[in-house]
């Protein structure tokens, strides 16, 4: 008995399974790979293409056309003008938060006062560290004031006000390791932990050519390392390496020996923002006479000073 | 009976599976380029243009960022599937201790982000163990985070297999280990391959948070880079691009595995 | 063939599904019929060595079955065993599905093993299914595979649990036809099922269980036309309700 014709022959009964066994279903799948292939193909050229094509144009630089929206919040027509202000929440006592989340610290009043003075409304913005530059070269802050270095290179990119604080850097060593100045970390077989982007990673980077450098993203990290012995030295300035070393006596010690000439911090703003530029530079200079610096010492580094002054360095806004 | 019109409009395809490789490559490059318009337009609307200059300067650092991420992702490939397989097998032990013990760690790692992993293993757990190396230690940490995953692929593959199909290995007269070498095991690769496909895809994405602990693979490259040139987005856009060369093409080859096992339908 | 059971008893979690059953004939065509839950697919999975019973024995043909995992391999490799549905191996074609366990389980040669399995797939006009998995073969001809399979090995007796039942009514018939041709052949078989008509013509003997229990038992055809238990007659009557 021949029975695949009774198996084969149901019209209008036809179910999902005979469906499947359609001889196209094998060279659809074909084409529909050869489609994916394609596609993917496609993507990787034109992002390709993006890639080559931004490289081949960009010839201005970043910054050109800046200045058109430099000062979309700081000019504002209303009554009180918004300041909006980056900074990284992550440096006590200069930028910090209260226990209930409030920004807080040396910086953050600063800035509040300055905004009292000069009929600003003050908005923090609480901006990794990677990205404080950024959110003012594309306008989304107005200034950063975050304890951050001026270097020629950053002024490359944005403007900074003159200086209204002044910091040294140090060096936090793990306890056992025999590192008393920073020619011993420059040695072979070393390892050095710092804050990428700092400028303890710029000094690393640049003059401690013959050791290991580890950039890591957060200060924690980095005292992690040095007091496990990770890392022989970490580079920072003094009043972090002071404070760190005081939380961690047993495992680190602090060399204070300077290595470098004294940064100078400053407020950065939107290239060619000279409007709010003149303002600041106006309140840091009336700060260093009529009590303002005094003040904020007062409220939150009054232990810091006197440390300082028994170490004999000089204060931060001492900016003479 | 069937389509008698072909449609005219190049947008439109036939239907589900019918459109041919070059409508299908056509719209979608012009889907893509719409994206990139998009980006474009924002970009212009900043006022901020795209400077790629760096790229050559850097090629050598961005080389073996990269390199080195392909190598931690094929080490970590490797190293989470067997122990992943362990961790399978050890699920379904009859020796209880064992049982219990690689449920908990499938819950524990499953149940926790790989950040918070990374910095508790590499700082505790590998310093109390002299496990200095940061690649190694990079390399065994995301293994153990990503072997969790694939225990639980294994084990639900294994799960879906019929129970009607050991019933038919029994009734044909194959013994026990028969049944799992010819009946269960190529089942099983069926279903997992394509799965697993999509966890080293995951690897490849996750070996970037290994830069938390300064492993110098592309993403901590990258930081690095724009830290001392300050361009975020010229280098995470590139990073992006460089993981699409990746992920990519481990994409393509999963659906490869798809197709070709799939026979369940 | 002679089967014989002595008081079969088998329970799942403390709900007793075969309550003593006896037995004691040769077979050569049997059809067990019955309300659903009756236990006939239970008792063809221990005649299959496929369950363990509770309590009692089973013998074929003299032998005591042995219901332990050592020995219970070489007792069903002289079976053949066909599921209601999902019995082929889903990941082999039609043709590895019957030649894989004649090369593992019967140790024919591999190139023998194929063209038997390619031969029987012809004789029952699954010559250009050959190459197919069963996800891409309809019903009926899943399970005219597994009927080729399970008689590939030249089993002593065909079990057959329900393999019309999952079926579309249209490709009910070439199954029961290819049992049938079989049968012609001189297979014996054991078979569950619900087509009365297929047990009352193409089957020798019936049996008739219902809740665990063997109640009627004798030649297909006295049986359907004088059931003498009233249980019988009343599964007979709903039947025949909607012919």
């Amino acid at each position: 008995m021949c029975h695949h014709n009774l198996a084969d022959a149901c019209d209008g009964k036809r179910t999902k399974e005979e469906d499947m066994t359609n001889s196209n279903s094998r060279s659809r799948t074909v084409r529909r790979a050869r489609g994916h292939v394609a596609s993917t193909l496609f993507v990787l050229l034109a992002l390709a293409s993006l890639v080559c094509a931004s490289a081949l144009t960009a010839c201005a630089g970043s910054s050109s056309d800046s200045s058109s929206s430099a000062s979309k919040s700081a000019s504002g027509s209303s009554s009180k003008k918004t300041l909006v202000v980056a900074m990284e929440l992550a440096y006590p006592p200069f930028e910090t938060k209260t226990d209930s989340g409030e920004p807080d610290g040396v910086s953050v009043q600063f800035i509040k006062d300055f905004g009292e003075a000069y009929g600003y409304d003050v908005v923090i913005q609480n901006t990794a560290w990677d990205g404080l530059i950024p959110s003012l070269v594309t306008g989304q802050a107005d200034c950063v004031i975050s304890s951050m270095t001026i270097t020629d290179e950053r002024a490359q990119t944005v403007d900074f006000s003159e200086p209204y604080a002044v910091a040294q850097l140090a060096i936090l060593a793990n306890a056992n390791s025999n590192i008393s100045s920073i020619d011993d970390l420059n040695q072979p077989g070393k390892t050095v932990a710092v804050k990428t982007g700092s400028t303890g990673d710029t000094y690393a980077t640049n003059n401690l050519t013959n050791a290991t450098i580890v950039r890591l993203a957060d200060e924690s990290a980095c005292v992690t390392e040095v007091s496990q012995g990770k890392a022989d030295g970490f580079l920072y300035d003094q009043l972090t390496i002071y404070r760190e070393q005081k939380s961690n006596s047993g495992t680190t010690k602090a060399v204070y020996i300077a290595f470098q000439d004294p940064e100078k911090w400053g407020i950065a703003v939107q290239k060619g923002n000279t409007e709010l530029l003149g303002q600041l530079n106006e309140f840091i200079e009336t700060s260093k006479t009529d009590g303002e610096y005094d003040k904020l010492t007062d409220k939150y580094l009054s232990e810091e000073k006197a440390a300082f002054d028994e170490l004999g360095f000089k204060w931060f806004f001492d900016l003479s | 009976m069937t389509t008698a019109k072909r449609h005219s409009n190049p947008f439109v395809g036939d239907g589900a599976g019918h459109t041919s490789p070059l409508k299908a490559a056509i719209n979608y490059l012009l889907v893509c380029l719409l994206v990139i318009a998009l980006f474009w337009v924002s970009l212009a609307m900043l006022g901020y243009t795209f400077d790629f200059s760096f790229v050559s300067q850097y090629r050598m650092r961005i080389a073996q960022g990269f390199l080195l991420t392909i190598e931690i992702s094929a080490a970590s490939l490797v190293a989470s599937l067997a122990l992943g397989t362990l961790v399978a097998a050890g699920r379904g032990s009859r020796i209880l201790p064992l049982r219990y013990l690689c449920d908990l760690y499938v819950k524990l790692i499953r149940g926790t982000p790989l950040i918070m992993q990374i910095y508790l293993f590499f700082y505790i757990i590998g310093t109390a163990w002299g496990i200095t190396d940061r690649v190694v230690a990079g390399i065994l940490i995301l293994s153990t985070f990503e072997a969790a995953y694939i225990a639980e692929i294994i084990r639900g593959s294994l799960l879906s297999i019929d129970e009607t199909q050991r019933d038919a290995a029994r009734a044909v007269g194959l013994t026990h280990a028969q049944t799992v070498r010819l009946v269960i095991l190529p089942q099983m690769v069926a279903r997992t391959l394509p799965a697993l496909t999509g966890q080293f895809a995951s690897i490849i994405k996750d070996s970037s948070l290994l830069s938390i602990i300064a492993v110098i693979e592309i993403t901590q490259t990258m930081r690095e880079i724009s830290a001392s040139n300050f361009k975020l987005f010229e280098c995470y856009f590139l990073l992006g691009v460089l993981y699409l060369a990746l992920t990519l093409p481990v994409a393509a080859i999963g659906r490869h595995f798809e197709r070709r096992f799939d026979y369940a339908h | 063939m002679r089967i014989e059971l002595a008081d079969l008893c088998k329970k799942f979690d403390g709900t007793s599904v075969l309550k003593g059953l006896d037995f004691d004939d040769d077979v050569t065509t049997l059809a067990i019929i019955g309300p659903s839950g009756g236990g006939k697919s239970t008792l063809l999975r221990i005649l299959g060595g496929l369950t363990a019973p509770t309590s009692g024995t089973v013998r074929v043909d003299g032998e005591t079955v042995s219901y332990d995992e050592a020995t219970l391999p070489a007792y069903r490799a002289k079976l053949g065993f066909v599921f209601q549905q999902g019995g082929l191996f889903q990941h082999l074609s039609a043709v590895e599905n019957i030649a894989m366990p004649l090369r593992e389980v019967h140790g024919v040669e591999a190139s023998a093993a194929e063209q038997t399995a390619r031969e029987l797939l012809d004789r029952f006009g699954l010559a250009e299914d050959a190459e197919k998995r069963p996800a891409q073969l309809s019903g009926g001809q899943q399970q005219r595979v597994a009927i080729a399979r399970a008689v590939a090995g030249r089993p002593r007796l065909l079990l057959l649990d329900e393999p019309t039942s999952a079926l579309d009514p249209a490709y009910t018939n070439d199954v029961l036809d290819m049992i049938d041709d079989l049968r012609e052949d001189g297979m014996r078989f054991v078979i569950v099922t619900h087509e009365m008509g297929f047990a009352r013509n193409a089957c020798e003997k019936c049996a008739f269980l219902s809740q665990g229990r063997l109640l009627e038992y004798g030649e297909s055809s006295k049986l359907f036309a004088h059931p003498s238990t009233p249980e019988l007659r009343a599964f007979l009557d709903k039947l025949l309700e909607w012919r």
